[in-house]
């Protein structure tokens, strides 16, 4: 699957025949500003970044938000059921937003290695291949 | 020390000895060596980086810290399991896609100068050798309790067979080590928490109630403050904790121990839900401790409340369970010292000698014999180091770890994966402004200088006044790696291409 042409080397014999000497592997050099610019490969980076800058600008607003609100009031520290307080209550649902954006951010991969196998294809190349 | 303690510690022991010596059988080459030849599954790497991250300071420290200080303790398990988010989102996929064996050459799939791995292996290795440190000296004082020997002793015996490990069994043994360490310690931690929630009626609310009075502290101990009471204080050590981990040298090279980015991503999936599922348990353990132990035998036993977890083994299920404990309290710190060791030693033994003194063109004889040298040494030069530092208080170096790994590591593998302008002259200063800047910081800050005698390595007022510098490390990071690269006027758009390429289709990995 790897692009490989075989370019034989060849050297003269005594005779003026040229003979095989040994087959030399040459590997095609990709051209990823082509890759970069395909529409594939932006749609797929629009996708992800848009992705990972929200959710990021989530899970970080959130957990620092969580440690403001602890470190500078004492807001949380009103009961929510009998003597547990809601600070008990964000600490888990900060656990929970991890454990939801983890199987979410699962989900999404999936569909961005689609998108990167298609665009590996559209120029012939295969999550194989290797340089 | 008594039969059963020294029965359970042979018997973990012997198979971690077992698996060396097939997993020596099984490394023959550097990538061997250093990946287990990248053929590790998700659920292992995913078990093995649990068992690399959840260190004696998450299993005993952070339920003596919830033991003795209750929400506060709690609030460093927060910081650990978020910041696997930034491990999975930003950094895991494109670490293997680009990397080989090391961090170094991740960053040098862009930049391919000595500079910038020569800087990216030192900032791994002052992180490798001060987190170690920390484990090593905290190793030893809890060996020297638990199965009561000498602290050099207890310090000669982790590092011996932390040495055993890497230098026979390489990546794939050390590997194994965590996967037996994380499974052996959410086998015991699940014990104990049932033990602790079957002594308060499997009731949580009932159990908060009971909480209020419990400790010392009242009802302050449900709340934040007991421990942390200097805001900015706690806010940059919070960051420090969620960007450090995706900077952790030891952590970040188990990605390439998995075949493709999609491993890499359930690897961290699974480690998650590993982690994560430890940390809540961590309460019971904490609140367990304080309930039927007591904060002033847990405090009499160990002042920084290490003991607690394994008092309340003995309290709850008797000597057997205090034993298991105990044994796994040890193999804990084995799996996390054997894969500290093999991180230092690959920025030793691949970025400087292999790829900067070689340029790439050893033999895989030569890196196998480098490999093993340098494991011996940083072996040698952390336990000399601990021995050394064993009156010193350096539990603030595990979170010092982390603001290295925050302030040097992150920015400039953020950079390199997202900035086109990004250059050399930038992943170098980014790297060595923020190692320098969470360096000076921490040696002008409390933890290095208290007025309290006994309290930091030197008697004396703070300069600085937080005692970790994260808040300011980081973006200094940030911006020495922004103002390196403006300086040089050097840009290679066609690498950037390359590389974006390839960090995010996973395709033309160059083996």
């Amino acid at each position: 699957m790897t692009k490989v042409i075989t370019e034989n080397d060849t050297q003269q014999d005594a005779r003026g025949e040229k003979k095989v000497t040994h087959e030399r592997p040459v590997v095609k050099e990709p051209d990823f500003q082509k890759i970069e610019n395909s529409s594939g490969f932006r749609e797929l980076m629009h996708k992800k970044k848009k992705f990972l800058i929200s959710t990021t600008a989530l899970f970080l607003g959130l957990y620092l938000l969580f440690n403001i609100v602890i470190s500078y009031t004492n807001w949380l520290d009103a009961p929510f059921i009998g003597d547990i307080t809601w600070v008990w209550v964000f600490a888990f649902s900060l656990f929970a937003m991890t454990w939801i954006l983890v199987t979410v951010y699962m989900k999404k991969a999936e569909k961005f290695d689609a998108m990167a196998k298609a665009t590996l294809k559209e120029f012939d190349y295969d999550e194989e291949d290797t340089k | 020390m008594n039969a059963t303690v020294i029965s359970i510690f042979i018997f973990i022991v012997g198979i971690t000895l077992v698996i060396t010596y097939f997993a020596a059988k099984r490394t023959n080459s550097a990538s061997d060596f250093y990946t287990a030849g990248g053929g590790l599954t998700g659920w292992q790497n995913g078990l093995a980086i649990a068992g690399d991250y959840l260190s004696a300071a998450s299993f005993l420290g952070i339920a003596g810290a919830i033991a003795l200080f209750g929400f506060d303790g709690f609030l460093f398990s927060i910081g650990y399991l978020v910041a696997y988010l930034v491990v999975l989102f930003i950094v895991a996929e494109p670490l293997r896609n680009l990397g080989k064996y090391t961090l170094a050459d991740m960053i040098n799939a862009r930049f391919n100068a000595k500079k910038v791995r020569g800087a990216a292996a030192l900032s791994s290795i002052t992180i490798v050798i001060f987190y170690m440190i920390a484990q090593l000296v905290g190793a030893g004082a809890l060996i020297q309790l638990l199965f009561g020997i000498d602290y050099i002793w207890a310090v000669l015996l982790v590092g011996i067979m932390m040495t055993i490990y890497v230098l026979f069994g390489g990546m794939t043994a050390t590997s194994w080590v965590q996967i037996i360490k994380a499974v052996l310690l959410m086998v015991g931690t699940v014990i104990l928490s049932f033990l602790v929630l079957k002594n308060f009626n499997f009731n949580i609310l009932d159990m908060f109630t009971q909480m209020k009075t419990a400790t010392p502290h009242g009802e302050a101990y449900l709340s934040p403050g007991v421990k942390y009471k200097i805001p900015l204080d706690t806010i940059s050590l919070m960051l420090a904790l969620v960007l450090g981990t995706a900077g952790l040298p030891h952590i970040l090279m188990r990605f390439f121990t998995v075949k493709d980015a999609k491993t890499a991503r359930s690897s961290v999936m699974w480690a998650t839900w590993i982690v994560g599922i430890f940390y809540v348990m961590t309460i019971f353990l904490g609140f367990g401790a304080a309930a039927f132990v007591g904060s002033d035998l847990i405090t009499s036993t160990n002042p920084a409340g290490n003991m607690a977890a394994p008092l309340l083994a003995q309290a709850l299920g008797g000597d057997i369970l205090m034993s298991f404990i105990s044994a796994v309290a040890f193999a804990t710190i084995l799996a996390v010292v054997a894969g500290l060791v093999l991180t230092g030693a690959s920025a030793f033994a691949h970025d400087i000698y292999g790829q900067i003194i070689k340029k790439g063109q050893a033999t895989e004889r030569q890196q196998m014999l480098a490999a093993r040298y340098a494991s011996l040494g940083v072996s040698a030069f952390s336990i000399l180091l601990a021995i050394f530092a064993q009156s010193l208080n350096v539990a603030f170096l595990v979170s010092l770890a982390f603001c290295i790994a925050a302030s040097a590591n992150l920015p400039v593998i953020l950079y390199t994966i997202f900035w086109k302008r990004f250059n050399t002259t930038g992943a170098i200063s980014a790297i060595l402004t923020g190692l320098i800047s969470a360096l000076v910081l921490v040696s002008l800050s409390p933890s290095v200088m208290n007025p309290v005698a006994g309290a930091a390595i030197f008697v004396g007022d703070p300069i600085f006044p937080l005692t970790n510098p994260a808040l300011f490390s980081v973006p200094l990071g940030f911006i020495g790696g922004w103002v390196g690269t403006m300086l040089s006027k050097e840009l290679d758009v066609k690498k950037y291409s390359e590389v974006n390429v390839r960090a995010n289709t996973g395709g033309f990995r160059q083996l």
